[in-house]
Order: C-alpha cells, then structure tokens, then sequence
C-alpha cells in the first residue's frame, strides 16, 4: 500500500545546505531540531541513556561530513537521519551479542527516593522499555519509528530499507509481544502502587 | 475498507488513526462510523496499548554539553583568502598593449619600405668601384 502522490519537499534542505557551507548557526539550527529525536530513538532502540547520547552524537558527525555534498533525492534528510541512527544501534546490539554482556540494554529506573507519583511514572516507563528491549531489533525499529518518532508508514519503511508490507507486519508482531508482555508488568505496577499508599 | 484491512491496519498502527496511512484514514473513519459496535472492542484493546506504551513516550532532554559538542564539531566556513586588487596593473597592461598595437600599425605603415630603401641595400652589397683592386699599382 502505497501512498499515491508525494510532495518532497524536504524542510531541512536549505538548513543542510548552509550548515554544509559552514554555517554555524545553521548546525545548531539542525541540532536543536533533530538531536532530541536521535537520542529518543537511540535509547529506545538500546535502552541505555549513555549508549543513546553516543550515537546521536555519531549521527551528527556523519551529518557534518555528508552536508556539503547533500542532494535533496529520494529520501528527506531527516529519514535518512533515522536510517543512520537505526543502523549504528544494530551495530551496537551486534557487539552486544558478541560480547554477551548480560547488563547491557537493561537501563533500570533512577534509584534516588522519589515522590509516589514520580516514582510510579519511573517504573512504568522503565517496565515498557525492558519489554521494549526484549523485542527483536526490526520489530523494536519499527514501533520506535511509528509509534514514538510518530514517523509515517512510508518514511519508516525509508528508514528501515523495507517495503511498508514488511513494516506492517513489524509492527502487528511487536505490537501483539508488547501487549504479552505488558499485560503482567503493569498491573504488578498499579498493585504496588495501591499497596504502598494503603501502607 | 472491510474488516480484514480494517484488522490489518488496526494491528500494525494502533487505535489513533493519525498514526495509520494517509489514504486510509478517511475510508477507516468511514467504516469505524458504520460498524462501531463490533469495532469498539478492537478500538478499546489497541488503544489500551497505545496508552502502555505512551507509559515511556518522555525522554530526557539532551544535556547542554552534548549539543555544544556536536555543534563544535559542525564544519566551519573557511576565512575568505585576502584578495589582491589587480585591477590597476589589470589597466596599465591593457593601456600598454593598445599603445603597442597603435604605434605598431601607424609605424610601420611609416616604415613600409620605399624603392629608394631599396636601392639602398642593393648598393650596400656592392663593393664601390674606388675598392676594386684591379692589380694595378697606378
């Protein structure tokens, strides 16, 4: 399924096009625009704020080199942002692997004393990005994509070199383990939380 | 739409339909409309998902020392080289060259060479008679 005619009209071409030139205030332009989105990606994809802030920032360095020599084409330079991005964390989930570190992408929630409600908020998001993290890599790509980076179907197939089929179906099996997964964690959450205010 | 590809999509994107294709968000709206009662349930189980995960949607922000690093690191536009002023010397090369073609034409339009020059080098490779030694002593 593909959507019929497309404007390309990419917002950041001209931004590119300056910071490429060497315009400073056009390099902090696009950093302030698209650093937030790589490093939510990023830690979505590693689960690891550190491990996020690195690869964002290699994205960027990437960026620097390629801006001079951009052309607009076929995909907007924030999508191709996106495939950089998702590329360098399957880079990092491969060395993962090889090492067969045990801790690693398991980013727990901040231990300092918190109020309740603050606390509560912590654990969830914590117990969505463990389940987040469990996923396999491309279903987790592709929820991170459309659901959290709010990315259209076509963009993130982009992003992820598939057809919007593949992704569809990326997506229904990472949605339908996060539903299994998060079936038991939040409710195990909400029931601490009664207990600890009844308590 | 029916309800398989109404299935499908409601599967793959979630209940907000802002998140499904673009062409298929009127058709999907259309049918939700006529079809409510069977499809709430379906709408209210993917939509209790979406709120799971919405659980983890903030992010920190990146820290100040991040963007200054990154943007550090942004090319730079290289210092202009000084431009010399050539101009001047630009002129004086050219007001030379017209003075040359000028002077070159009308001289030498002077210095066309007449019968008398003519004669002038024929005599010049003739030896004057007063030096033609004829072996007489006198």
């Amino acid at each position: 399924m593909r959507e019929g005619l497309r404007l390309m009209i990419d917002p950041d071409a001209e931004t590119v096009r300056l910071a490429g030139a060497g315009d400073v205030r056009a390099a902090e332009t696009l950093v302030r625009r698209h650093l937030p989105k790589m490093v939510g990606l990023a830690r979505r994809m590693l689960n690891d704020g550190a491990e996020a802030e690195d690869v964002a920032q290699e994205v960027f360095l990437r960026v620097w080199r390629e801006a001079p020599k951009w052309r607009p084409g076929a995909a907007k330079f924030e999508t191709w942002m996106h495939r950089v991005a998702i590329n360098l964390c399957y880079d990092r989930m491969r060395r993962r692997r090889e090492k067969a570190d045990p801790d690693a992408g398991m980013e727990m929630a901040d231990p300092a004393p918190l109020a309740g409600e603050v606390w509560l908020a912590q654990q969830r998001a914590a117990a969505v990005n463990a389940a987040l993290a469990a996923l396999p890599e491309r279903q987790r790509a592709a929820l991170a994509l459309v659901h959290f980076q709010e990315m259209t179907n076509i963009a993130a197939a982009e992003a992820l070199e598939i057809s919007v089929e593949a992704l569809e179906s990326l997506l229904a099996r990472g949605r339908r383990a996060m539903r299994a997964a998060l079936a038991d964690v939040a409710q195990d959450l909400i029931d601490d939380a009664d207990g600890a205010s009844r308590g | 739409m029916d309800r398989a590809r109404f299935e499908h999509l409601l599967d793959a994107y979630g209940a907000d339909f802002r998140r499904w294709p673009a062409n298929e968000r009127v058709p999907a709206e259309a049918f939700m409309r006529e079809n409510a009662q069977v499809l709430a349930p379906l709408l209210d189980t993917a939509g209790a998902l979406d709120a799971k995960l919405d659980l983890a949607r903030s992010s920190p922000s990146p820290s100040a020392g991040l963007i200054s690093r990154i943007v550090a690191a942004a090319p730079r536009a290289r210092a202009a080289p000084r431009r010399t002023n050539y101009a001047p010397a630009g002129w004086a090369l050219a007001a030379c060259t017209l003075l040359g073609v000028l002077i070159g034409y009308s001289g030498g339009a002077l210095a066309a060479p007449s019968a008398d020059q003519d004669d002038y080098f024929a005599a010049a490779f003739e030896a004057p008679p007063t030096m033609i030694d004829t072996g007489d002593p006198g």
